[in-house]
């Protein structure tokens, strides 16, 4: 096991020190905040090497830390070079928004996403939507997802209830938890899709 | 149990993955942290002065009370989070609310309006950005190496060594995210008006520097 984990560990090392290399020789400031998002990757892989249920659980936490200081730069970032809020009503790329591709891998991601299930599958199917509202532009409304979102956080609370006070039926408790979190961040997910600010045609 | 390097613990708190303990040298490091978070809540932001060289005139900054009350909300989760990263028992919740302060630094002086500031401010976090690969790095290989996370158990003195690899990307992640001696473009940021807010970051940095000094020592 040491073996596999110190071959892993070297090859994200020389990733991370290419990475710096890029960083080190970028003097253009919103550059250096692209390759940013790229030297955060192999911190998480240095995580994940662990290989282990700890491993999963200290990801999501490195992760949201990274997200949250790359969404603060990226603010101070606008305000500092002035830029306004620009209309943008759909993903700008010709190929994506016209054939028929994003539809079909939405769809193998959601299908994917719900024989995963629990918080992964979740994230996949919610992927997945994004993708999809990205690319096609919105014009829904959200009641629906809305809805889900509601149910999905009541079978969450259920489930929880009946771990608490009917520990016999942990098998169906766990079902209703694992439903209602692919649910629950389906939809979150999703609905990042669809924020693209105020401004629509 | 050999008497550890920040005294010997006189509460520890197990709760679930929480591990929270107070020795000597942490609850010192906590009061500190705490009162001036306090200071901050209670304190009324100063109004910087120019002064023309030469002569007797000044003008005084016109600072919006939206910015003020924005940067008295970063100064207070920064000093929250400073406060966490003083007790914390487990190495992993350690480098969270040190990234955590990372951030809120970055968001004291974000909101000030002049040229100069934000462009530190912004180069400031690109750098707290890159620091958080050693950090967390530092971590997992203290994770990978020992077998565990909390700082309780590395004082017992049972586990494997800690190598030292781990130890310089903990510190190096530390440095990263609260230099307060080592980024000359700190003082850049410094020229944001309002004391009491600015002297936060310097502060939040000292104490996790101090703090990652006997997290080090430990293992």
């Amino acid at each position: 096991m040491w073996g596999q984990y110190s071959y892993g560990i070297l090859v994200v090392m020389v990733a991370a020190i290419i990475a710096f290399f890029a960083l080190a020789r970028e003097y253009d400031d919103f550059h250096k905040f692209l390759l940013l998002d790229l030297i955060e990757i192999p911190s998480l892989g240095v995580i994940a090497l662990l290989g282990t249920d700890l491993a999963e659980a200290l990801v999501l936490p490195g992760l949201t830390v990274g997200i949250a200081e790359q969404l603060a730069l990226s603010q101070i970032y606008c305000v500092k070079e002035g830029i306004k809020e620009r209309r943008v009503s759909r993903l700008n790329i010709e190929v994506v928004a016209i054939g028929d591709a994003p539809l079909i891998i939405s769809i193998l991601l959601v299908v994917y996403g719900i024989l995963l299930s629990g918080f992964t599958g979740g994230g996949v199917a919610g992927l997945g939507l994004a993708f999809f509202f990205v690319s096609r532009g919105y014009k829904e409304n959200l009641n629906m997802l809305e809805m889900a979102s509601g149910i999905s956080w009541a079978l969450w609370i259920f489930a929880f209830f009946c771990f608490m006070f009917l520990p016999d039926y942990w098998f169906t408790a766990l079902m209703c938890a694992a439903v209602g979190i692919v649910l629950k961040v389906t939809v979150k997910m999703s609905l990042v899709g669809t924020m693209w600010g105020e401004y629509r045609d | 149990m050999t008497d550890p390097i920040g005294g010997v613990p006189f509460y520890i708190l197990e709760f679930g993955d929480e591990l929270v303990y107070f020795t000597p040298y942490t609850i010192t490091l906590f009061l500190l942290a705490l009162t001036f978070t306090v200071l901050v809540i209670i304190s009324r932001p100063e109004r910087q002065i120019d002064i023309a060289f030469g002569g007797d005139a000044f003008t005084t900054k016109e600072i919006s009370l939206s910015e003020m009350k924005f940067r008295r909300f970063m100064a207070i989760a920064c000093g929250l989070a400073s406060m966490g990263a003083m007790v914390t028992g487990d190495i992993f919740n350690f480098t969270l609310f040190t990234a955590m302060v990372g951030i809120t630094n970055v968001g004291i002086v974000a909101a000030v309006k002049s040229p100069h500031v934000q462009d530190a401010a912004y180069q400031y976090g690109l750098v707290a950005l890159c620091a958080t690969v050693p950090l967390f790095g530092g971590a997992a290989v203290y994770a990978a190496s020992t077998g565990s996370l909390s700082m309780i158990e590395l004082m017992k003195g049972t586990l494997p060594a800690v190598p030292l690899i781990a130890k310089a990307m903990l510190v190096i992640g530390v440095v990263g995210e609260g230099m307060a001696p080592f980024y000359a473009a700190k003082a850049e940021m410094f020229r944001a008006p309002g004391a009491p807010y600015v002297i936060m970051c310097s502060l939040s940095s000292l104490l996790i520097f101090l703090r990652v000094a006997e997290v080090v020592m430990l293992g």
